[in-house]
């Protein structure tokens, strides 16, 4: 998403909005409770697309309450540009909330499937290094092996880089799930 | 325009119908539903155009002889009509079209509303149910065509909720920032029956969700006040907001009460007499140079209503360079977008303004006023100095003329361009909401329709239409709409043979590549006889006061073709992305 804008493109949209200094993007999760209603996805991703908000993942699920889906995006903009993308997503007539997260203050989680080559003399040292990662082993084939890692991004990436080397076949990412630390 | 419903002993079923008979539950089919949903919603007049999808809707409409249906001639024009209505009623404007051709040419009309706030409700036919997302004959996504230019809208998935989702749309239509609101009826759900029950409420939630209006945060209104007491070179800035609030007693009031003076958006015009001492002028692009200069100075910005859109402030790094700003608006999503506010209020334009005129303390500028003035009379003075003896009309001698002979009593619709610019600037706005204008999206061929809408809204207002031979030839097509419905405006053609406003854009900033600017009319008075109306040509300076004080004696619809200066430009200019103080003015 959002992958059509050039740099120019992207300089100048911050450079319209308030205060945002260049170059000073960090990444935002913004979790949105939202009517389960027809289009009500539609018009989130709309203005996230209309406002320029670099989408990195977006997910969609219930949420705790019937009717209610709960729609977590990950942005990248400089913070008065998220502040102003909130407001836009508060406009929204199924938005009930928005839940606006700077990068670490939540509890964060991502669910990777990762299928990587493998061979009967590798294929223990590749388990090993998944478990080290808390990460398990969900499909055995003779020269694949699946495995399932849940955690923060980075762990994920971590994890990812690791495995490189035995050669990624495919590889399915949840996205970001975020919800609020209790003080 | 009648609305007085005459119920025959034959059309008992109209009268059964009819929301003022009963509120007993029945059961109706959706086309009735919808009608009496309208007019519960006091809905008394329609711009619309029929087609298959819509047809079950017009089968039923005869029957509500309380909805006035006017038959456009373009769907353009209903969405643009319906606007206008909005803007000088302050009431929502309907407009109605079939699937497919019928709802992408309300696109333009709901694009214009959407940018300018106002409050519309379109209602767009479309295919059955069953044959929704199969590429049937005229069905376009219109849920998908107008979701970045509506406020919110509704495809009706069964017709239990069809009377709901009507009202909730006039809610959400009307409530905090007004916007246009589009319902998608299924050809089916039109003729399914159900039992219609008046008085059910509509969706508790979404409706709280909507008319939350915060009230002005009391400290806020008390740092706003402080930071007015401390001001040196204060001054207001207001925009549409004053006019959909209805603030406008509050504005004065604040600015009489704190002697700081008034800037208008192009949307705020009228908003504040031009004639009162602290009115200043517009700002930005074309705003007089001595306006643009005082934001330049100023150290204190009282925005209310305006969004500091790019044509108000050019260049954002050196608007206002020295100004803190304090900045009211019903949409939180408008402050800190543009300008970061030292002092955010959110809340209605009307209820910020009169807890601020509570807050304030008397204040006196003088000293800034007059230096304010004495650089507006220096730039009159040059403006004098450049004028030349011309033997046509000016644009000025024209909006003379219409004040003048209206006693200042009309209601001005201008198109987009040059004499869009020239109307805002020289006519003496003395009278609230007496201009409307297409702001925010610029769409030429607004006017004609628009101001069939401002009539038919007011009919006890005197209307003109000031339009550009380019515009006017863009819904032409509704001078057979006016003369149907015996609606009466005048029209104010400034010819000057060229897409005016680009044409000066290729002067300053093409080398005079005048590409594709050059446009012919057909001839106005022919045309005008043409459609029924009456049309006439003035070609020189001395003719104008009278042919305006004709076309105000002749009855209906008349046309005035103004052959005014080919390139004569609007003065001064602010080149796009340049800061306000750097502004183009006429050479000497
Ligand atoms: C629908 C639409 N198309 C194009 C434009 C671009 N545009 C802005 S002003 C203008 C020229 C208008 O010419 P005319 O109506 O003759 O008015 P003038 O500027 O000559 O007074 C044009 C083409 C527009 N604003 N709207
Ligand atoms: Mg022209």
């Amino acid at each position: 998403m959002g992958s059509d804008m050039t740099e120019q493109a992207i300089a100048s949209a911050r450079a319209g909005q308030a205060d945002a200094p260049q170059g000073s993007a960090r990444l935002y999760t913004l979790a949105l409770l939202v009517d389960d209603r027809q289009g009500a996805v539609d018009r989130v991703v709309n203005v996230l697309r209309r406002r320029r908000a670099n989408m990195r993942t977006l997910v969609v699920g219930p949420s705790e309450e019937a009717g209610v889906a709960r729609v977590t995006v990950v942005v990248d903009d400089a913070e008065v540009g998220v502040e102003h993308l909130s407001e836009q997503l508060r406009k929204i007539v199924d938005v009930r909330q928005v839940l606006l997260f700077p990068a670490g203050r939540a509890i964060e989680r991502e669910l990777a499937l990762v299928k990587v080559n493998c061979t009967a003399a590798n294929r223990s040292e590749i388990i090993e290094l998944g478990q080290h990662f808390g990460a398990q082993a969900v499909d055995l084939a003779p020269e694949t092996l699946t495995l399932q890692v849940t955690g923060k991004g980075e762990q994920v990436e971590q994890l990812l880089e690791r495995l490189q080397p035995y050669g990624i076949r495919e590889l399915a990412r949840s996205g970001c799930l975020a919800i609020a630390r209790d003080e | 325009m009648t609305t007085t419903a005459t119920v025959t002993q034959e059309s008992g079923d109209a009268r059964r119908a009819s929301a003022h008979a009963t509120d007993e539950a029945r059961e109706l089919a959706g086309s009735h539903i919808l009608c009496e949903a309208l007019v519960r919603e006091g809905v008394e007049l329609l711009y619309g155009y029929p087609g298959g999808a819509i047809m079950p809707f017009y089968d039923a409409l005869p029957a509500y002889p309380r909805l006035h249906h006017v038959l456009v001639r373009h769907e353009q024009a209903a969405a643009h009509a319906a606007d206008g209505y909005a803007r000088a009623t302050g009431k929502v404007g309907v407009c109605v079209a079939t699937s497919g051709p019928g709802a992408t040419n309300l696109v333009t009309g709901l694009a214009t509303a959407y940018m300018d706030s106002t409050p519309v409700v379109a209602i767009t036919g479309q295919v059955g149910r069953p044959f929704i997302g199969r590429d049937a004959f005229q069905e376009t996504d219109v849920l998908g065509l107008t979701l970045p230019i509506t406020k919110h809208n509704f495809l009706v998935r069964h017709v239990e909720e069809l009377a709901d989702v009507v009202h909730e749309a006039f809610q959400l239509a009307r409530s905090g920032r007004p916007g246009p609101v589009l319902v998608d009826v299924p050809k089916d759900v039109q003729f399914a029956k159900t039992v219609y029950r008046p008085a059910a409420s509509v969706r508790s939630i979404e409706l709280y969700r909507a008319t939350r209006v915060p009230q002005p945060a009391p400290e806020a209104i008390q740092q706003a006040a402080r930071l007015i007491a401390q001001a040196r070179r204060p001054v207001i800035m207001s925009g549409h907001g004053i006019i959909l609030s209805n603030a406008y007693a509050e504005l004065r009031a604040l600015a009489e009460k704190t002697n700081i003076p008034v800037i208008t958006t192009l949307l705020g015009l009228s908003a504040f007499p031009v004639d009162h001492p602290l009115f200043l002028g517009m700002p930005g692009m074309h705003g007089p140079a001595f306006v643009n200069r005082a934001i330049g100075v100023t150290d204190l910005i009282i925005g209310v209503g305006l969004r500091f859109d790019d044509r108000v402030t050019g260049k954002v790094s050196e608007f206002a360079p020295q100004a803190q700003i304090i900045h009211i608006d019903i949409d939180p999503s408008e402050l800190n977008k543009v300008k970061p506010a030292v002092v955010p209020i959110l809340a209605d334009a009307k209820a910020a303004l009169a807890a601020l005129v509570e807050a304030v303390e008397p204040g006196n500028h003088q000293g800034w006023l007059s230096e304010l003035r004495q650089w507006e009379a220096e730039e009159q003075e040059r403006a004098r100095r450049l004028s030349r003896p011309v033997p046509y009309p000016t644009p000025t001698d024209i909006l003379d003329a219409i004040y003048e002979v209206t006693d200042g009593e009309a209601t001005v619709v201008s198109d987009v361009g040059q004499h869009q610019m020239w109307t805002a600037r020289f006519y003496k706005w003395t009278r609230p909401n007496s201009h409307i204008t297409s702001g925010g999206l610029g769409t030429m061929g607004f006017a004609l329709p628009a101001a069939m809408g401002v009539k038919m809204g007011r009919p006890e207002a005197t209307v003109w239409v000031v339009a550009g031979d380019g515009g006017f030839q863009m819904n032409i097509q509704e001078l057979a709409t006016l003369r149907d419905e015996g609606v009466e405006i005048k029209v104010a053609i400034m010819n000057n043979g060229y897409l005016g406003m680009v044409r000066q854009w290729q002067e300053f900033f093409h080398q005079r590549n005048y590409s594709e600017t050059p446009i012919s009319s057909p001839d106005y008075v022919k045309l005008a006889e043409a459609y029924g109306l009456t049309g006439m040509r003035v070609e020189r300076r001395e003719d104008v006061q009278a042919a305006v004080q004709q076309a105000m004696q002749t009855p209906g619809t008349v046309i005035i073709d103004f052959a005014i200066e080919a390139e004569a430009n609007v003065y001064p200019m602010v080149p796009p992305g340049a800061a306000i103080t750097d502004m183009i003015i006429e050479r000497e």
